[in-house]
């Protein structure tokens, strides 16, 4: 009997091979049918900036732009990679709907094709999955994950490969600092977390502004990244640093540094936690007594855990999240119409980016002329734009000139509160103490 | 030599030949690619089996080892070192490693030894996290030389080297011993097999051949945070391998490691949302119906077909 099963078994596991390799691939992103008719998306029409100089060419024009990306949508980052992914998905869409991308050497409109693989989180299988976005696919230009570990990895083999990247969701300056020529990130980074938080500081009256800053520095690049440029700025805008403490992430015990900044008479907090340690860190600042008039908190504060495990507690913090859909561009509504009708609310936080970074492709692609990656690389770099996240140039290493919005949460409602012209709620300032919540 | 060697040692030369062989014709990057993965797993695989399956002690804490070498190797080399000194080193330090522990490791026994490694990992994972936050990233000058193909023929040389200790321990003196262990600890000990030599012997080799192992990969990966090889996955996959394939042999982790990646692999691809799932159920299958691996199946197979023949020799009439 056990025989007999052992070689079912064996036939199941040949068959599920074989299953595999006849299964659909991957997930290609739908093109209109040519029994629809087009339908004008309430996107702006992408505009060239400048004329293309590309001679029409007699070669057939490929039946698809194909793109592709490798998303964690399963493992540590799966969270974010499900906010990303839908960004992609919908944006091109959008541009299907409307025929696609006109490429002036072929003299027609040609839709996306997006392949979408998961990396499982696992830098490894982020490399594997790129390259056979590369081999497979012949992408012309690759979208990113999410993650700074992931970034890493799928950036420097978009660099091997020669293929333009575009990638959100890390705000790790440091990945920049490689000489790629190939990554571009419309999304904020470092240097304006920490510039902007002193910007919107400025905001408050001078004598009602916090002036004693602790900062709670993770023990991990990004980490020691914002901890020095946090530093640096406070230098520059006139505010005191009186408590800089590290800590090791998944740490259980934050009492120690809370007590050194209560006692510093500390009435402003940076930090930059992943949600638990960010969770533990506010549970034991109530029960210590200590409230920060201000606090920045980036990263655990950016889903609605958050909220809902911290109550009141977690009313007041602020964070630096890259987007947030109450922003006045053309297209969020759209976006956020398409996303409310598919997840049951307004766009994610990431997903706007995400959206971003298709209309940033698809107008290279157009200002470019051609379906050549170089060219195409060279297009995003001038690119000069507005798009669903605002107005975006690159500068010489990659990095995104965009909007950097502050988010707050306020009576359990995540709301934009910086800048002023896009705020859905004014800043929640002085943060009334956690026992009187 | 026996006819049944000879052909043995002629299909192991025939198919390190065509792996040897293999870039001169496929060209695609995400295939050779693919083929470093399967190597790299090969290695970690039966550098697995050498303490795992032959003397029978659990190590959940493998990563370590490859971690160890990979953290050395990457960091050396990076650092200006020759190639081979810097996976020298990254092999040599896993061993140091493995005998400052073993020798209190192996005093426990079973389950306890296998949290015990498990603990010691992890804690080598949180402070390489600490020690080293920043990410190693090869920068553009060294990517603009990056091939696939020379990284491939170290990861072909580290699996046929890691092969080919496992088969030669497994013929010596030493490989009895192990067995001997694995088998009944204090009857091997009552004929004179010292157990904690042995097992700190096979500790030592397992580690070297897995530092070995991530020296490859340091040499490979383009861009990973320190702390990543440590992670605990990469001693949980290298343990499926061999456990798909059939621990305790010299086999059974080199078709456990094709199996695994390969499958795995194009599940990913193919089905992309469900392919976590669809893998799972197919090691929960495996390690059920399957204890010995899929060489247990092969060998079922075979004897089923061998008695189907034998009968219907039987059934035909004389003559």
């Amino acid at each position: 009997m056990r025989g007999k099963v052992s070689m079912v078994i064996a036939v199941v596991l040949v068959l599920s091979t074989l299953l595999a390799a006849c299964g659909p691939k991957a997930t290609p992103t739908p093109v209109p049918q040519p029994t629809t008719p087009p339908v004008q998306p309430t996107t702006p029409p992408v505009q060239p900036t400048a004329a293309p100089t590309v001679a029409p060419t007699t070669k057939p024009a490929p039946e698809f732009i194909e793109i592709g990306a490798s998303i964690p949508l399963t493992g540590k980052f799966g969270s974010l990679g499900a906010m990303v992914k839908p960004g992609y998905e919908i944006a091109v869409a959008d541009i299907n709907a409307a025929g696609g991308v006109y490429v002036k050497e072929y003299g027609k409109k040609i839709p996306l094709r997006l392949t979408i693989y998961d990396d499982e989180s696992d830098p490894t299988k982020a490399v594997s999955k790129m390259e056979t976005l590369f081999a497979e696919q012949h992408v012309v230009a690759y979208l990113g994950g999410a993650g700074s570990d992931m970034h890493a990895a799928t950036a420097a083999i978009a660099e091997k490969n020669k293929v333009p990247y575009l990638g959100i969701a890390f705000a790790l300056y440091q990945i920049h600092q490689q000489g790629y020529k190939y990554l571009f990130s419309p999304f904020p980074k470092s240097p304006a977390q920490t510039r902007d938080v002193f910007e919107v500081l400025n905001t408050i009256p001078a004598d009602q502004r916090p002036t004693k800053i602790a900062i709670f520095q993770e023990k991990t690049d990004w980490g020691a990244e914002l901890g020095k440029m946090w530093v640096e700025n406070a230098a520059k805008y006139g505010y005191n640093i009186v408590v800089h403490e590290e800590y090791t992430p998944r740490s259980a015990d934050f009492s120690a540094m809370i007590l050194k900044a209560k006692s510093a008479g500390a009435d402003a907090l940076f930090a930059v936690p992943v949600q638990p340690d960010g969770i533990a860190m506010f549970k034991q600042m109530a029960e210590l007594g200590w409230t920060p008039k201000f606090s920045l908190i980036i990263r655990a504060p950016e889903n609605v855990a958050w909220s809902e495990t911290l109550g009141k507690i977690g009313d007041y913090a602020t964070m630096f999240a890259g987007w947030h859909h109450g922003v006045k561009f053309p297209g969020v509504d759209k976006l956020n119409a398409d996303h409310q009708a598919k997840f049951g609310r307004p766009a994610d936080l990431l997903t706007g980016p995400a959206y971003a970074c298709v209309q940033i492709l698809a107008d290279a692609i157009e200002r470019a002329g051609t379906l050549d990656r170089d060219a195409i690389r060279d297009a995003i770099a001038a690119t000069n734009m507005t798009t669903v996240i605002g107005p975006v140039t690159f500068n010489a290493d990659g990095t995104g000139n965009v909007l950097n919005p502050l988010s707050q949460w306020i009576n359990g409602k995540l709301e934009l509160v910086w800048p002023p012209e896009h705020a859905t709620a004014p800043l929640a300032y002085p943060a009334v103490p956690f026992d009187k919540r | 030599m026996s006819a049944k060697r000879i052909t043995v040692l002629a299909l192991v030369v025939a198919v390190v030949a065509v792996l040897a062989a293999l870039p001169l014709f496929v060209k695609k990057d995400s295939t050779i690619n693919l083929a470093c993965l399967v190597l790299l797993y090969v290695a970690l695989a039966s550098s697995w089996n050498i303490l795992g399956g032959y003397a029978g002690q659990t190590n959940l804490g493998h990563a370590a080892f490859f971690g160890l070498g990979t953290l050395v190797a990457r960091f050396t080399w990076l650092g200006g070192w020759p190639l081979w000194a810097a996976l020298l080193a990254g092999a040599c330090v896993p061993v140091i490693f493995a005998l400052i522990i073993g020798a209190p490791a192996f005093r426990l026994k079973g389950a306890y030894f296998a949290i015990g490694t498990l603990a010691l990992a992890q804690v080598l994972y949180v402070t390489v996290a600490n020690k080293w936050p920043l990410i190693t990233s090869l920068p553009a000058r060294y990517l603009a030389t990056y091939r696939l193909m020379p990284r491939y023929y170290l990861f072909l040389a580290v699996a046929v080297f890691t092969v080919g200790v496992a088969y030669f321990l497994v013929k010596s003196r030493l490989g009895l011993g192990l067995m001997a262990v694995r088998e009944e600890e204090d009857a091997a000990e009552s004929l004179g097999v010292s157990g904690l030599r042995h097992k700190l012997l096979a500790f030592g080799v397992s580690a070297f051949l897995a530092g070995l192992a991530g020296g490859a990969f340091a040499f490979y990966h383009v861009g990973y945070y320190p702390q990543f090889p440590f992670s605990p996955a990469w001693t949980f996959d290298t343990m499926m391998a061999v456990y798909i394939g059939g621990t305790g042999t010299v086999v059974g982790p080199i078709i456990g490691a094709v199996f695994y990646v390969l499958v795995k692999e194009l599940l990913a691809l193919k089905v992309v949302e469900a392919h976590l799932i669809i893998f799972g159920i197919l090691f929960i299958l495996v390690v059920l119906f399957l204890p010995g691996g899929l060489l247990e199946a092969w060998s079922k197979i075979r004897s089923a077909l061998g008695s189907r023949a034998k009968s219907r020799k039987a059934a035909l009439p004389a003559g």
